[in-house]
Order: structure tokens, then sequence, then C-alpha cells
């Protein structure tokens, strides 16, 4: 027996043109948060779908809870939201649930217990009006998001796995979706999600591993990622005016290696040998108006950034493509 | 096994309860109630109308002649309204009381006037004249009885009773029509041709209709991801195997209820004429013996399996309806190919076509069963004709669930050919 939820060993994965995973090595400690990130096209949803056994790998084991991923007593542990959701539009929401459920092996009137309390405690099931008697085509897209965490987590599986689970979720849902994830954490249950955006990932995660390209860039708990890229960030936070001389003051390289700007926030690695000193007079200098000047650890984000942006040739423009389109469509 | 049934279960119930299956189930048997009823009724409606009541008798031979006839004509009937007014004319007077008669019928008042001369009782001529000249039943009518009662003035001239004249020239026969080709005799064997070709549309409907409903439930399930979630509990082998068991099972309900139905219309057929007023004609079920509805049932099985199958396979590789119409083209190519050969079939059931069809797995599972249905068939030919078919659903089967494994996930553009070719190299 093992304390892993899941061992991956030097899986991988080809199609006929490319090669979506390469010798993949991973596990994920029972009973924690996992954050899967890397950027669309990484493999991540590649991995997930051969840790539920939906596509086996060409080479390499997976092993859930020091069992085969194959073992078909195994899928019942496991519970999967998928990046894309959908449920049978046609079908009475109750119908659905009872069906899903009954695939993972909980039947009858347990499965009817569960759904009722699932339905009451995510409100789609009031003394007004049972959300359950209608079919999915009349729900919002909302209540249709709460039916289909219902259907991911009612046969209270041991391993949760969450595909881009905040993709596409109003801030209500997006708020119920992570305090689930911490109440799973809180009974032991392990958690696995695959994203691209680094803020929740950081929040939410124990640890991470990041892939890109198929291949893993760096895994570990997020407190020793962070520390073992514990280079000397910057966190800078200004207030509005005097922006036109901060541009020039970040184009130096001789202090400056790398700059994340967001405006009015800013995230800066030193050039190596810089003095951060240095910076903050300069920045004074400029004029600026300064709200926050403080040293910190990289953020993942960072360090997600910089870690894609050398995993290969086409290199940062396409890490950063991806981080801007995850967090202008969903952030 | 559990979870099988599971699918099965939804396939089968979603599909049972929805209003469409509903309406086809209840619309089929009185679909096919018209089509055995109606016919019926329309031939006997081809008795002659009640027009040729209306007649006006103009009788110029002043022996009475056309009271007779009036009588002739009305048959039966004590209804003052159906026996023809009868006009005493004398001879000189007959062209002004035709005109008079043509008037009445242009103007509606008659439907045609009927002339009857010296010349009529001599059995040499007679008019009609009027609207419904036409109508082949009403002028079959008006000769017979006119023939009757040609006949009967005949008799009395040579002193037979008046009494008993009628009872000679009154001649209800039933005139029933066979007909003879190459074959042979057609009738009772036309029972058999149509319950073959019966069997053969229905095997052919069920296989498209079902076919494309897989085809759809598999669209269904990948368009709206549902397929990833089930896929992540249940094998996909299993998921395809559930679909088509349980959108089978649906397919079988529905013929069940259709036949069951439709053969107890059948048993009804006769009192309900009998309510319409039309004559029933006797319409021999043919026997099926236990043995060969088994073996109906297996084609049907067999081929649905392999059709839908195939279907799913479809249904999985492409991202739309639209997509799929075009995508499926072969496969009704395939069914269509098999439906063209029905009539060539049950025209020519033992004949070299009818044998090799019936041991291609693309046509066999509605030709065989045509076949059975007219013709006896060799027992080496049956095994053969299960044989193939058996392989050939497993061939369609190991090749759709390799496309559906792979195609399920696949979104984006439509594969080609070479693509989905590929796929089925995979290893999952």
């Amino acid at each position: 027996m093992t304390d892993n939820a899941i061992d991956i060993e030097g899986v991988t994965k080809r199609y006929a043109g490319h090669t979506a995973v390469r010798d993949l090595t991973l596990r994920v400690p029972a009973g924690s948060v996992y954050g899967l990130l890397g950027p669309n096209g990484a493999g991540k949803t590649t991995t997930i779908r051969m840790i539920l056994n939906i596509i086996a790998p060409d080479t390499g084991t997976i092993r859930l809870f020091g069992r085969p991923s194959s073992d078909p007593k195994i899928t019942e542990r496991l519970g999967y939201l998928p990046e894309e959701r959908g449920l049978y539009r046609k079908m009475k929401v109750k119908d659905v649930l009872k069906f899903l459920a009954e695939l993972k092996g909980v039947r009858g009137k347990e499965a009817e217990r569960r759904i009722d309390e699932w339905m009451e405690r995510l409100s789609l099931k009031t003394p007004e009006k049972d959300w359950g008697l209608a079919k999915v085509d009349e729900l919002s897209r909302g209540m249709q998001q709460k039916v289909q965490f219902i259907g991911t987590l009612l046969h209270d599986p041991d391993l949760v796995i969450l595909d881009e689970p905040f993709s596409g979720l109003d801030p209500v849902n997006a708020q119920a979706l992570k305090d689930t994830v911490v109440d799973l954490k809180r009974r032991g249950r392990t958690v696995i999600f695959s994203t691209h955006l680094m803020d929740n990932a950081e929040r939410l995660c124990d640890s991470v591993c990041i892939i890109a390209r198929g291949e893993k860039v760096l895994d570990g708990a997020v407190t020793t990622v962070k520390e073992q890229h514990g280079k000397r960030n910057i966190a800078l936070a200004l207030d509005g005016g005097g922006m036109e001389g901060i541009a020039s003051i970040l184009r130096d390289t001789s202090l400056v290696r790398r700059a994340d700007d967001s405006n009015r926030f800013f995230e800066i690695e030193m050039a190596p040998g810089a003095d951060p000193q240095v910076l903050l007079r300069r920045v004074i200098e400029s004029g600026a108006s300064i709200q926050r000047f403080e040293m910190i650890q990289p953020s993942l984000h960072q360090i997600f950034l910089e870690k894609v942006s050398r995993a290969g040739p086409a290199g940062e423009a396409a890490a950063w493509a991806h981080v801007e389109e995850g967090m202008s469509g969903h952030g | 096994m559990a979870k099988l049934w599971t699918i099965i279960k939804r396939e089968y119930l979603e599909r049972v309860r929805s209003k469409w299956f509903l309406i086809a189930t209840f619309l089929g048997p009185v679909f096919f109630a018209a089509i055995i009823i109606i016919p019926a009724w329309l031939a006997s409606r081809s008795k002659a109308t009640n027009e040729v009541y209306s007649t006006v008798i103009l009788d110029a031979t002043g022996t009475g002649f056309g009271q007779r006839l009036s009588v002739a004509i009305a048959g039966d009937t004590t209804d003052k309204r159906k026996i023809p007014q009868v006009r005493i004319i004398a001879p000189a007077m007959l062209s002004a009381a035709e005109s008079t008669a043509t008037r009445e019928v242009m103007s509606k008042d008659k439907v045609g006037y009927l002339v009857v001369t010296d010349r009529t009782v001599a059995g040499e001529t007679a008019r009609y004249a009027g609207r419904n000249a036409s109508s082949l039943p009403d002028m079959a009518q008006i000769r017979t009885a006119l023939r009757q009662t040609i006949l009967a003035s005949r008799l009395e001239k040579i002193g037979i009773d008046n009494s008993r004249t009628k009872e000679l020239t009154f001649i209800p026969l039933d005139f029933t029509t066979e007909r003879i080709t190459e074959r042979g005799r057609g009738g009772s064997g036309m029972a058999s041709v149509m319950f073959g070709f019966a069997i053969g549309f229905l095997l052919y409907m069920t296989i498209i209709i079902y076919g494309q409903t897989i085809m759809s439930s598999v669209i269904e399930e990948k368009t709206s991801r549902v397929a990833e979630v089930v896929m992540s509990s249940v094998p996909t082998d299993t998921l395809l195997a559930g679909k088509v068991l349980g959108v089978g099972a649906v397919g079988l309900t529905q013929q069940v209820l259709w036949i069951t139905t439709t053969y107890v219309l059948l048993k009804l057929r006769e009192p309900i004429m009998a309510k319409l007023g039309a004559p029933t004609v006797s319409f021999g079920l043919p026997e099926i013996s236990l043995g060969a509805a088994i073996l109906f049932l297996a084609f049907f099985i067999l081929g649905f399996i392999f059709y839908s199958s195939l279907y799913a396979a479809v249904g999985s590789s492409v991202n739309s309806e639209q997509e799929a119409r075009q995508a499926a083209t072969p496969l009704m190519i395939m069914i269509v190919f098999a439906g063209v050969f029905i009539q060539p079939v049950l025209l020519n059931p033992t004949g070299t076509t009818a044998q090799v069809l019936s041991l291609v797995p693309i046509t066999s599972p509605i030709i065989m069963p045509i076949r059975m249905a007219v013709t006896g068939v060799p027992p080496l030919e049956m095994a053969g004709s299960i044989g193939f078919l058996i392989l050939g659903c497993i061939a369609a089967l190991w090749l759709a669930s390799r496309i559906y494994r792979v195609g399920l996930l696949m979104y984006g553009k439509k594969p080609t050919m070479r693509e989905m070719a590929r796929w089925v190299s995979y290893s999952r």
C-alpha cells in the first residue's frame, strides 16, 4: 500500500502527428489538493484521461491508491468534472443524477437520499421549487454547473479530478466550488485540478506540477517550489500618476530581468546582482506615487512563465498567449 | 454488467417515454390498418353507385318491358327512391321525350335515361345517355338488368310461368379473378408475398430509423460532452454495447407492438369491413412456425447490431447532425442497396441474386427474411447466411468500437477516411 493517491511512472502517449505526453512521472499524495498546471495543449487533459482510464498510455504505468488504473473497482472511487461540461439535455435533472450515481455504483434509495441532500445544499431544491423534476434544458447555465458538480461528487469519491473547473463559472459558483474543494480536503479526499489560472492554483493547491509540451517542467509542494525559485522579486503597486517614467526603468536590463506589467501592479524579477534599493530610488525619482514596494517570493504565475518559456523554442510568446487567454477568458 | 444494465435502461426508458415513440407506435397500426382496410373499402365503393337508381327509363315497347327492367335494376330493394322511374312513350313521341329527358339530365334532376324499344326486347339494341355513362360498374349493372329482363320475357314467350322466370334469370354470380404468372397461380401465394414484403419493409425501416436514432444519441453525448463523464465510469465498449442494446430493445418493443396490433386488426378486419358495409374477402395470414419466428428475430437482432454499431461509429466521428448526414451516406447507400432488391427477390426468391444477397451481411438481414417468408430456404444456405452475418457483426463491432472510443474524444474538424483508418490502429 502506498500513501499516494496517484503514481504515474514514465508515461508516454503518442498520437499520429505528435507526442501528447512524454515520459511523465508524477506522485500525488493522498489527501492533498494538487494542481496540474500548463498552457493549453500541454497534455493536461490527456494526462487526466489516462488517469481516468479513458485512454491508455503507450508506455508506463498509472496506479491509483496502489492499484492499476484499469482496475474496474477503482473507477467508483473517482469523480471527474471534465473541462467541457454537459448533461443529457432532455432528461430530468434527477434522472441524470441517478444515472450518473448508478454508473458509480450508488443505487436506489441511497442515490435518491444523496441527490436530495446535495440539491438542497446547493439550493436547487427549496420548499418552493424542486429543480430535480425539471429537464436539464430548463435550468440556467449556473444551475446546470451545480448539477454537474453534484454528479461528480455524488458517490463521495476518494479522488476528485477537476479539469479547468473555474472556466465559465460565475463568481457565486466559483466560490461554491472553492468551498467544496476545501471541504473535500478536510475530509481527507484528494483533489486534482488542472488549470491555467495561477492565482486559483496558488491559493488552493498544496502541490503543483507544471507541464508544457507533454513534459513535466517542475513539481513539488507550492511552498517548496516558491522557495526554490526564491529569487528576489519585487511587488510594486502604483497609484495612477507618473507611469511614463516607470516603463523606461523596467526596460533597464541591468536592473530588471523580467517584469510582469499589470498596469498598476508590477511583479519584477531583479537582474542578477542588481540592488532593489536602486530600483526603489529610481521609481521614487520618476515621480510615481508608490502604494506598495515589497520584496516577495515569486508568484506561481511568474514561475510558470519562466519555466514554460524555457521549455521550448516557441518560448515565452506562446506561454504568454496562453496565460493571457486564460485570464481574459475566465479570470 | 450492472453498468451495462444502467446504460441500457437509460437508453430504453428515455426513448420509450418520449412522445415521438408513443405517436409512432400508435400511428403505426393505424397506418397499417389504413393500408389494409381502405383499398378494400374503395373496392367495395366501385360497385354501382346510387346514381344508377336515378335513371329514367323511356319505354317505347308498349309491353311493360320498362317496368320489369326498372325492378331488375333496383334489385332486391324495397326503397321506392331506388326504383328507376319509367315513362311509357309512344314510339312516335320518342324523340320529344328524349329531349325532355336530356334537359332533365342537364339540369341535374336526373342522371341519365335509358331508351328501350322493340329492338331491345328482341335483344338487339338499347341506348343509354347520361352523366354516368363512363362509370363501368353503373353500366355493368344496367347491362345485366337488361339481359335479365330480355331473357325473362323470352322465357315467358315460350310459356314459362312468370313466377319462375325470376328464379331462372337471377344469377347472383360472385366472380373472383386470379392471376397466373410464370411462377404459377397467384392466390394464396399473394398473401405470402405481401407478408414477405411487410417483413422486408419493416426490417428496412427499423434499421434506418433506429440506426439513425443511435447515431443522434451518440452525437448528443459527444456534443454535450456527457460522453466524457460516462467514459470515466464505464469502458467505451460497454457504453457502445449498452446503446446498441438499449435502442435495439426500443425498436423491438415497437415492432412487437406493431405486429401484435396489426395481427389483432387483421383478425378484426371482417367485423370492421362489415361495419363499413363492404364485403369481406378472406385474408389468410400465413402460419409462422416458432422456429421461423426465432429466425426472423435473429435476423432482426443481428441486422440491427450490424448497422447500428456502424451508425454509432459514424456518430462518434462527427461534430454535428449536419456533418453526420453527410458522413452516414455510405451506410445509407448500403441499406438502400438492400432495399432496392426487396422486390426482385420477392419475384424470384430462389434465383442466384437472392442466394448471393442473402449471404452478404450488408443485405442478408433484409433479404433472407423475405426469402424465408415466400419460399423454403435450404438449411445450409440458412446456416451460411446466419454465420456470415454473425461474422459481419463481429467485424462491424470491432471496427465501430475502435472508431467510437477515439472519435468520442476528438473535437474540431471532421476526420477524413484516412484519419479514421488510423484511429482503428490506436491502442486506446
